[in-house]
């Protein structure tokens, strides 16, 4: 019947080539055995319409041939677990270590615009596709291995399989009564507005309009500027914000944005104390200095004194909470620690 | 098709997968080809599509479990099946844990 030599042409087409002929031959047989018993049990010949309708339930050819193929996992089950824990890390160290270059590079580069942050932020998806690429192949090839040769890769289905419970990790602090856990979706949220905030941040220097509004006409008309000196210690700021973010992204990964650790708090307020306490003790106490000297000393030297002077006391008081603050945290992480050791196991 | 209705033709088949295989290879015990294999499950009430059933016995034969061998029958060459003697060492022990599955179901209902 010619309808159904079309049909074995059509699958031939997609089986394995090895096997093509020898399993063509074989439903060929089959498939006859079948019509010839449909058309004895009609004492005729199919009619077309008949023939087709026959044709049709054996399915399409192409999903006739796709159960000849050898069933194989890209990823199979036995490794899966273990690809989506690699996947997670790699793209979090790929992630935070891009936020940090990009950050430094745009900084330290010739200039700091729109178009470089913009460029920074639009290739962080490639990044981490490209990241996710590479892991998904090579788990891919570990798979294409240990089907083919199972002798040489035992290690590999047996990731998860050799494990001991004195490896499990303590419990999680119970929140107190009262306190809300973070959501994913706020944790999601201030990761997003962390992007957002360093952008504005890494931007402002370049477009300060962006800090002051249409007030830094005001600004650049004034007697009155900020110690260049100043701008060392923003970037810190900058610096230690694309730090916290970083962090955030690696809890928020590793699923521990629930419970962040005393450590990511004590060492972000360390890192913001010591800007602190340097531009406290700056020499000569200079925040604010008058734009043209010679001209504006007699009449302005006063009030960028008192300014200057009160800038200084501000920043001491501020310094003081601030190691008072880091005193106490220091003292609270260590106090949990030493309750967690002292704890019968 | 709706959610219950998908869920439970997922599942329903999940049950035969296992089942078509245990069926095929107690019905080889005596030399079939496809075609007649077919017929035989389908007149006992489990019907395999010819998608399902062909590239089976091709995978089951891959796996040391059928033996085949290329005749000429009524004017035409047709693969016979049968058991290999791996084959029926398995089917010993598939359905010895059929009947405890099946005595475990049953005392469950």
């Amino acid at each position: 019947m010619e309808l159904l030599d079309r049909y074995l042409q059509a699958v031939k087409k997609h089986l394995p080539w090895q096997r093509q002929d020898d399993i063509i031959a074989e439903l060929r047989a089959n498939l006859e055995s079948q019509l010839d018993e449909k058309q004895a049990e009609l004492g005729r010949p199919l009619t077309p319409a008949e023939a087709e309708a026959w044709i049709q339930q054996l399915g399409s050819p192409v999903r006739m041939a796709s159960h000849y193929q050898p069933q194989q996992y890209l990823i199979g089950p036995a490794i899966y677990p273990a690809y989506l824990h690699v996947l997670r890390i790699a793209s979090m160290w790929a992630l935070a270590i891009y936020t940090l270059v990009a950050t430094i590079t745009i900084v330290l580069g010739p200039s700091i615009s729109g178009a470089a942050v913009a460029q920074a932020a639009f290739r962080l998806p490639s990044i981490v596709i490209q990241v996710a690429a590479w892991v998904t192949l090579v788990f891919a090839a570990l798979e294409f291995i240990a089907t083919r040769y199972p002798g040489k890769c035992p290690p590999i289905a047996g990731f998860y399989a050799n494990w001991s419970p004195s490896t499990l990790p303590p419990l999680e602090p119970v929140p107190a009564p009262g306190t809300k856990r973070p959501s994913y979706t706020q944790a999601v949220t201030e990761v997003i507005f962390g992007f957002v905030v360093l952008t504005w941040l890494v931007l402002v220097p370049r477009h300060p309009f962006l800090m002051f509004g249409p007030g830094i006409a005001f600004l650049h008309a004034s007697p009155f500027r900020l110690n260049p000196i100043l701008l060392t210690f923003y970037w810190w700021i900058v610096g230690l914000n694309a730090l916290q973010l970083a962090w955030r992204c690696i809890d928020l990964l590793r699923g521990a944005w629930q419970h962040p650790g005393p450590l990511r708090h004590i060492v972000s307020k360390l890192f913001g104390a010591i800007p602190l306490v340097l531009l406290a003790y700056l020499p000569g106490s200079a925040y604010v200095l008058l734009r043209h000297p010679e001209t504006d000393m007699s009449r302005y030297a006063q009030t960028a004194d008192s300014t200057n002077r009160g800038i200084h006391a501000g920043l001491q008081v501020l310094c003081v909470i601030v190691i008072l603050q880091l005193a106490w945290d220091v003292a609270q992480a260590l106090v949990s620690v030493l309750r967690g050791s002292q704890q019968p196991r | 098709m709706t959610l219950p209705e998908s869920t439970f033709e997922n599942l329903r088949l999940e049950l035969r997968r296992g089942c078509l295989t245990l069926a095929v290879l107690v019905q080889l015990r005596s030399e079939h080809y496809g075609y007649t294999l077919r017929k035989d499950l389908a007149d006992r009430g489990l019907v395999i599509d010819e998608s399902t059933l062909y590239p089976l016995l091709r995978r089951l034969e891959t796996q040391g479990l059928l033996v085949s061998e290329w005749r000429e029958e009524e004017k035409r060459n047709k693969r016979f099946y049968r058991l290999s003697s791996d084959g029926e060492q398995i089917l010993g022990q598939l359905l010895q844990e059929w009947q405890a599955i099946n005595t475990s179901i049953s005392s469950m209902l």
